[in-house]
C-alpha cells in the first residue's frame, strides 16, 4: 500500500547555497504546526515550469518518511507539497 | 554502408553503445523517494486498480510483476507493491541529464525513448583518445550516479550495430555492461530464445519456427535467401541477415506521421455527452501537439474500443490542411456520431502531416486568419501561464480525468 498525503503548506526552509551540481541543498524545514523536520537526504532536485515560472522540486527524507517540496524561483516561496509516510509498515 | 548479402560477421572495432535505464520510472522513484528503496514499486498513470503497470521496480518484478499487467492481478501477486502515479516532469529532467552526459562523448546520439538511446563513436575515435569503450560505459554508469543520484544504474552495451549493441545491453540486468563481438556472437546467442531479440515476437517466432529456425543460433545460421524468400517475404529478411552478423541496417530517422491520443474511460457507464467532452479534450490535446510540432494535417480518424472488444473507426480527409482545435473537434464529432455505444476506450490521430505553411490562399482564407490568431493567442497565454489556463469550458470536467502523460516510444514531446 501507500500512504501519500498531498498538501499545500507553506514552510519555513534552512538552505544553504554552495558549489557542484546541486548547489541549493535544503537542510530542514518548519511545518505551520510548529513540527521542525532535519533532511538526511535529497534523493532528486528537478525544475518543472506552472506556466513561465520556474519551480524546483525537491524530493527529500528524513529518515522515517519522503517529502516533497517545492521552491518558487519568482516568489521565492518554499512549499510542502506532499508526505509519504511509513509506505504500509 | 554498401555490403552484399552473404557478407560474414562484421569485424570492425565495436562503435555503437547503447544506454539503457531499466526499469526507469521506477528506479528514478527510487532514487527521489529513499524510503522506497529495495521495496516493490509500480508506477501507473491512475490511481484504480484496473489501470496498467507502465514501469515496476526489480523487487516487483521478482515476485512476478510484469509491464502492462493490471495492478489488480500485481496485487495478488505481491501484496505489499507500492503503486504510484507517473511524474512526467521527473522523467523528463532525467532523460535530459542522461542525453546531456551522452552528448558529452559525440555529436550522434539518439534517443530511442525516454529510457534508452545510442551513442555512435565512429566519428569520435579521436575525441574518445584511445580509451576502450568499456571504460566510457563504466564512467558514463559513474556519472548517472554523481549527476543524478546513487540509486541509479543503466545497462551498456556495445557492438558494431543498433541490434547487436540493444542486445547485449539487456544480457545482465540490472546495471551490466557487455560488448558483442564476431569472437562472442555464438556464445551469446545460444543463451537466448528467439522472443528475447529484438523484433521477434510470437508472429516471427511462429514464421521461424516453421522453416525450421528454432534458436537465434539457427536464426544466424539460416541463409538469406530462405529468410528473404520464405520467412519474411520481403527485404526484411536480407536486413535480419545482416543485423545478425553486426551490420548496420537500423540508422534510419523517421518522419512524424501522426499525432494522437487514446484514453481509457474511467468508467463505463459514461453517457453520451460525457463521452464527447472527453474526445473534445483529447482534440485540443492533439491540436496543441501538432501546432507545437509546427504541423498541419489533412487526415483524421477517430476509433473506439467497446467493452466486448470490438474496435470501431471512422476517418475522413480534408482538402484544406488543419491544425485547429475547433476544426479538429468538429470533424471528430461527426465521424463519432457513428461509434457504438458501451465504450470503455477512444482515441483519435491526425495524420498526413505537413509544415504549417501561410503561403496558399483559398476562399476561405479569412476565416482561416481569424482562426489562427485566437488559436495564437490561446497557445501563447497556456505557454505563459501553464497548460490549459484556457481551454474549451466543455472540456472542464473531462480535464479532471485525462491528464498529459508521458510516452515510452517517442522522445518528440520530451
Amino acid at each position: 500500500m501507500n500512504d501519500e498525503i498531498f498538501l499545500n503548506e507553506r514552510v519555513d526552509v534552512v538552505a544553504t547555497f554552495g558549489d557542484g551540481l546541486n548547489p541549493c541543498r535544503p537542510i530542514k524545514f518548519r511545518r505551520p504546526n510548529g513540527r521542525e523536520i532535519e533532511i538526511t537526504e535529497i534523493g532528486l532536485r528537478h525544475p518543472t515550469t506552472q506556466g513561465k515560472r520556474m519551480v524546483h522540486v525537491f524530493d527529500v527524507t528524513d529518515g522515517g518518511a519522503d517529502y516533497r517540496l517545492e521552491f518558487d524561483s519568482e516568489r521565492l516561496t518554499w512549499h510542502l507539497k506532499m508526505e509519504s509516510d511509513h509506505y504500509g509498515d | 554502408m554498401e555490403i552484399n548479402s552473404g557478407a560474414d560477421f562484421n569485424h570492425e572495432r565495436p562503435l555503437i553503445m547503447h544506454v539503457d535505464l531499466n526499469s526507469c520510472f521506477a528506479t528514478v522513484e527510487q532514487q527521489a523517494r529513499p524510503m522506497l528503496r529495495g521495496r516493490p514499486v509500480a508506477i501507473t498513470n491512475r490511481r484504480t486498480d484496473m489501470t496498467a503497470i507502465i514501469t515496476a521496480s526489480y523487487e516487483a518484478k521478482a515476485t512476478g510483476v510484469k509491464v502492462g499487467m493490471r495492478l489488480r492481478e500485481a496485487k495478488l501477486l505481491c501484496p505489499d507493491i507500492i503503486t504510484l502515479e507517473s511524474d512526467p516532469d521527473k522523467y523528463r529532467f532525467v532523460y535530459h541529464k542522461l542525453l546531456d552526459i551522452m552528448r558529452d562523448y559525440s555529436a550522434h546520439v539518439t534517443m530511442k525513448s525516454i529510457d534508452e538511446g545510442i551513442i555512435d563513436f565512429h566519428d569520435t575515435t579521436a575525441a574518445i583518445q584511445g580509451r576502450t569503450l568499456e571504460d566510457i560505459g563504466y564512467e558514463i554508469k559513474q556519472r548517472l550516479k554523481d549527476e543524478i543520484g546513487v540509486w541509479m544504474r543503466c545497462n551498456v552495451g556495445i557492438a558494431t550495430n543498433r541490434f547487436l549493441a540493444k542486445t547485449a545491453a539487456g544480457l545482465h540486468k540490472p546495471d551490466g555492461l557487455d560488448v558483442i563481438t564476431a569472437d562472442t556472437i555464438h556464445q551469446v546467442l545460444s543463451t537466448l530464445t528467439l522472443t528475447d531479440l529484438t523484433g521477434i515476437a510470437h508472429h516471427n517466432e511462429r514464421r521461424l519456427n516453421s522453416v525450421g529456425i528454432m534458436t537465434p543460433i539457427d536464426f544466424l545460421h539460416a541463409d538469406v535467401i530462405t529468410l528473404q524468400k520464405i520467412v519474411f517475404k520481403s527485404v526484411v529478411g536480407q536486413w535480419w541477415h545482416k543485423r545478425l552478423r553486426g551490420w548496420e541496417v537500423d540508422d534510419v530517422s523517421s518522419d512524424i506521421k501522426r499525432v494522437g491520443r487514446q484514453y481509457v474511460l474511467e468508467r463505463f457507464d459514461l453517457s453520451y455527452n460525457q463521452i464527447l467532452q472527453r474526445l473534445h479534450h483529447l482534440c485540443e490535446s492533439v491540436g496543441s501537439r501538432m501546432r507545437g510540432q509546427n504541423k498541419s494535417a489533412r487526415g483524421i480518424y477517430v476509433y473506439a474500443k467497446t467493452l466486448d472488444r470490438q474496435y470501431w473507426h471512422a476517418s475522413q480527409m480534408s482538402q484544406l490542411p488543419f491544425c485547429h482545435d475547433q476544426t479538429i473537434y468538429m470533424q471528430a464529432r461527426r465521424l463519432f456520431e457513428q461509434a457504438p455505444t458501451h465504450l470503455r476506450e477512444i482515441g483519435i490521430h491526425c495524420y498526413e502531416l505537413e509544415d504549417t505553411i501561410d503561403t496558399q490562399l483559398s476562399l476561405f482564407n479569412d476565416q482561416i486568419i481569424r482562426e489562427r490568431q485566437i488559436t495564437g493567442a490561446i497557445d501563447g497565454i497556456n505557454k505563459q501561464f501553464g497548460e490549459r489556463t484556457i481551454h474549451s469550458a466543455d472540456t472542464l470536467e473531462a480535464g479532471e480525468y485525462i491528464k498529459q502523460k508521458i510516452s515510452f516510444g517517442s522522445t518528440r514531446y520530451l
